[in-house]
């Protein structure tokens, strides 16, 4: 991502329709995106579309997706908000740190880091 | 791994858990570094369109070679298990881009402020922006070669920080080193100690 071309943020907000913001409820980069499983898939999906519903089978952060999508987090929440208005995926939003690290998590989290 | 989906409107538990840690510090302190090496993936690299993007290399081989930053997001990852990850996010370095910050920070577990002993007053801003949110965090001293070694009694007075907040010795190319710095960030963020 060097250089001033304009090329690629023209393309990229033709992804958005030029909308720089997300529908609906706002999403943190830790928002964990699951594919809602039984909808069916549209069959005019854009590929960044059919993406996201094939990754986010498996639970993933919003910001994996940025990455998987080579997509800019902007771009990316707006393409994620888009989904979940159709109801392809659901957006699950972070609980406070302190309501979601019990002991247990806290104990995984050490030994993980331990072992690597 | 079975992650069965219910009705996306009912309530239930979290299918999983991302733990977001920062790393913080001075521009060409070694952020990047700190993520590349503990990561288990390539740093993962995303970022946000700015109408004014700065773009550039962001290397650590030093300071001087630094002409220009990105708001690019790196963020390594580690999976503790399937469904439980620990995210590492560099920091941008330059105050103009401090409005990232703030979403970087928000849910973070804590974070750690690197420092170099050799402009230790490079890690004032990020030591002042955690203070003041109440964010747990430790600080770790990178130990680059040639750099001078510094007691972490000293550096805890000349950063004025208070007795409980933990300093750590480290050197971000080893992974050994780093885990002892997140180790302790977790512990201190979650324990407290």
């Amino acid at each position: 991502m060097t250089g001033e071309d304009p090329g690629p943020l023209i393309r990229l907000y033709g992804l958005t329709g030029g909308r720089a913001r997300p529908q609906g409820e706002s999403f943190d980069l830790m928002a964990i995106v699951i594919t809602v499983g039984d909808s069916p898939q549209p069959g005019d999906l854009i590929p960044e579309h059919r993406a996201v519903l094939s990754l986010c089978r498996r639970p993933t952060p919003v910001a994996d997706v940025a990455a998987h999508l080579r997509l800019p987090i902007n771009i990316t929440r707006v393409i994620l908000g888009d989904l979940r208005r159709d109801g392809l995926v659901s957006i699950e939003r972070p609980r406070p740190v302190a309501q979601t690290i019990d002991e247990r998590i806290y104990r995984e989290v050490l030994d993980g880091l331990r072992s690597l | 791994m079975g992650y069965a989906v219910s009705d996306p409107g009912t309530t239930r538990a979290p299918s999983a858990l991302a733990i977001k840690i920062l790393i913080a510090g001075g521009f060409g302190v070694g952020k990047t570094t700190m993520v590349g090496t503990i990561s288990e993936i390539r740093p993962l690299h995303t970022e946000e369109l700015l109408s004014d993007r700065g773009i550039g290399v962001d290397d650590t081989s030093g300071v001087e070679s630094k002409t220009t930053t990105t708001v690019a997001l790196d963020f390594g990852r580690i999976t503790i298990r399937d469904g439980l990850w620990l995210y590492l996010f560099g920091t941008p370095g330059q105050d103009r881009f401090w409005f990232m910050w703030d979403e970087l920070a928000l849910g973070a577990l804590g974070a750690v402020v690197l420092a170099d002993t050799r402009r230790l007053q490079d890690c004032f801003p990020a030591v002042d922006y955690f203070e003041q949110r109440g964010i747990p965090f430790v600080v770790g001293v990178n130990c680059f070669d040639g750099a001078r070694r510094y007691e972490p009694e000293k550096v805890r007075r000349a950063l004025g920080l208070g007795n409980h907040i933990p300093i750590v010795l480290c050197d971000v190319r080893r992974r050994v080193s780093v885990k002892e710095v997140l180790t302790t960030l977790v512990t201190y963020a979650v324990k407290g100690v």
